[in-house]
């Protein structure tokens, strides 16, 4: 008796030891998952840098890339000082009470996001938390994306400490607010309108195209833009194939933007034991967004080559594609996530067209890529998504979606992007802070700003390089 | 369009995207296909009318 007890007992030990070593792989996994979220979403970065030096004059590419560079820099410590905080903090609204899911309010975020006091622990080394750094890591990231695509709109006429400036409020403040509003499981578009948006269609890309839409319009078109009778001029970058290069690397890097979007299972904080969702906790699989990225990715590049031909639409279009559907790329049935691409695809150009009309200089397109379709996919969702449980609950308590809620999520939206993005630029314009001065516009931007020569062997004037050193 | 009677995620356990069980899979796949094989038409066209303008 006493043997088969002891038996028994290691045998219990066995199972918990075992059971024990799971539960250590799962949570490995899940930061690993995302750990590499985050230099996934770094090529998205070298994309956007490729991208906005390809399309900026040979005079101006190293400064454009200066910009870009310093974006990112910036954006990693300010979204640690505050971004992190105002995310948990609001997705109630103002004054920051807490919501029914317990994880907001600015009492919880005063615990667990600022870099001082007891809440300190939660954002630096912790050998008992394997969460907090990678989930802020593909935050900043998020943020970092925010500001790459107000900077290609706005290249090659802004000053770098104004650009910066808007970067911050860009990419530290204002899509986090519409993303504790419309991503956090406790945010009140999401609570009370039913607003879906996986992917981030409206939060990050329509946030950022309109943005950039209030920064052009106190920015002003590059000199040359416009002739006197209000007709646009082509201002063709110094490499084409750079920049379409560039595109491709932010689809690379999309991948790991909306694998960031995935909450894995079986941890304390996950929805599930057994199944992945979304952040709102809906069912997902990293199957479903396979099938869904690459039709739209397809769906998007037809689109733009039926209207255009042109390399950069097209790339351009693959963007559009993944935006338009990127709201619902959780649920779309693949065939129909390439037709409403392949419909992004086709409107993306008309639409570029009918801003510059209106004497826009957006000068990579930023503000229909990411604004417009972006809206567009949110509202698609609501055409074809209706009556989908948007978060999850029982039947009859979770909301569900509808196409008025996502049409407010898109009002939303598109205020918490233009509102800011006009005002900040406007008082920087007055401060004379946001556009750099006619004579160095048009000396190119390089000279003034880097002490370097993005091809110091290219041009009339050129210094001759030795074959030989002993020449 | 939630493809279940009850609009909950408890309920699911299988196929989860829009229209399962009903038409809109087929039919969106046919339309694809046929949007892939209009826009091949489209474009052959349009290519073979600029590049005849390049004949001597």
């Amino acid at each position: 008796m006493e043997e088969q007890l002891a038996e028994l007992a290691a045998k219990v030990a066995e199972l918990e030891a075992a059971s024990g070593g799971g539960s250590v792989t799962n949570t490995m996994f899940a930061e690993t998952f995302y750990y590499l979220t985050i230099p996934l979403m770094i090529i998205i970065h070298a994309g956007f840098l490729a991208y906005e030096m390809g399309a900026s004059r040979l005079k101006n590419v190293l400064s454009s890339g200066v910009k870009n560079i310093l974006a990112f820099a910036f954006m990693i410590p300010t979204f640690y000082f505050f971004g992190w905080w105002v995310y948990w903090g609001f997705p109630t609204g103002l004054p920051g009470a807490p919501g029914p899911a317990g994880i907001s309010g600015v009492e919880y975020a005063n615990a667990i996001a600022w870099g001082w006091g007891e809440s300190a622990q939660y954002m630096g080394p912790n050998i008992a938390d394997q969460a907090s750094g990678v989930f802020f890591g593909a935050f900043a990231l998020f943020a970092a994306t925010t500001a790459s695509i107000m900077s290609g709109a706005v290249i090659e006429r802004i000053q770098t400490v104004g650009f910066i400036i808007l970067a911050v409020v860009l990419g530290s403040f204002a899509w986090v607010v519409a993303a504790a509003w419309g991503w956090h499981a406790d945010g009140w578009l999401v609570t009370q309108w039913g607003v879906h948006d996986f992917g981030a269609a409206g939060l990050v890309h329509a946030v950022a195209g309109f943005f950039a839409l209030g920064v052009l319009i106190n920015l002003g078109p590059r000199i040359g833009k416009f002739n006197a009778d209000g007709t646009a001029n082509h201002i063709p970058g110094h490499n084409m194939p750079l920049t379409v290069v560039g595109l491709m690397l932010i689809i690379v890097g999309f991948w790991g933007f909306l694998m960031a979007c995935v909450i894995v299972p079986g941890e304390a904080w996950s929805w599930y034991a057994d199944k992945a969702t979304t952040i709102y906790g809906t069912p997902i699989t990293l199957s479903a967004l396979s099938f869904n990225i690459l039709m739209s990715i397809a769906g998007g590049i037809i689109g733009a080559w039926v209207m255009t031909r042109d390399p950069f639409w097209m790339m351009s279009g693959a963007l559009a594609g993944i935006i338009s559907c990127a709201s619902g790329l959780d649920i779309y049935f693949p065939a129909l996530a390439f037709l409403i691409a392949l419909s992004a695809g086709i409107i993306l150009k008309p639409c570029a067209d009918w801003l510059e009309n209106r004497g826009i200089d957006d000068a990579v397109g930023a503000v229909t890529v990411h604004g417009t379709i972006g809206l567009y996919g949110v509202v698609m969702l609501g055409i074809w998504g209706s009556g989908y449980p948007a978060l999850q609950g029982a039947a009859g308590e979770a909301p569900t979606i509808s196409l008025i809620g996502q049409i407010v999520g898109a009002v939303v939206f598109f205020l918490c992007g233009f509102v800011p993005g006009y005002v900040v630029s406007l008082i920087l314009k007055m401060a004379g802070m946001l556009r750099v001065r006619e004579g160095a516009e048009l000396a190119g931007m390089d000279l003034v700003k880097v002490p370097a020569n993005g091809y110091p062997e290219w041009g009339g004037d050129a210094p001759t390089t030795p074959a030989h050193p002993a020449e | 369009m939630f493809p279940y009677a009850e609009a909950t995620w408890d309920v699911v356990d299988g196929a989860m995207f829009m229209g399962w069980g009903g038409a809109l899979p087929g039919m969106t796949t046919v339309i694809a296909m046929a949007a892939c094989v209009a826009v091949l038409v489209v474009g052959q066209r349009s290519e073979t009318a600029k590049a005849k303008r390049f004949d001597k």
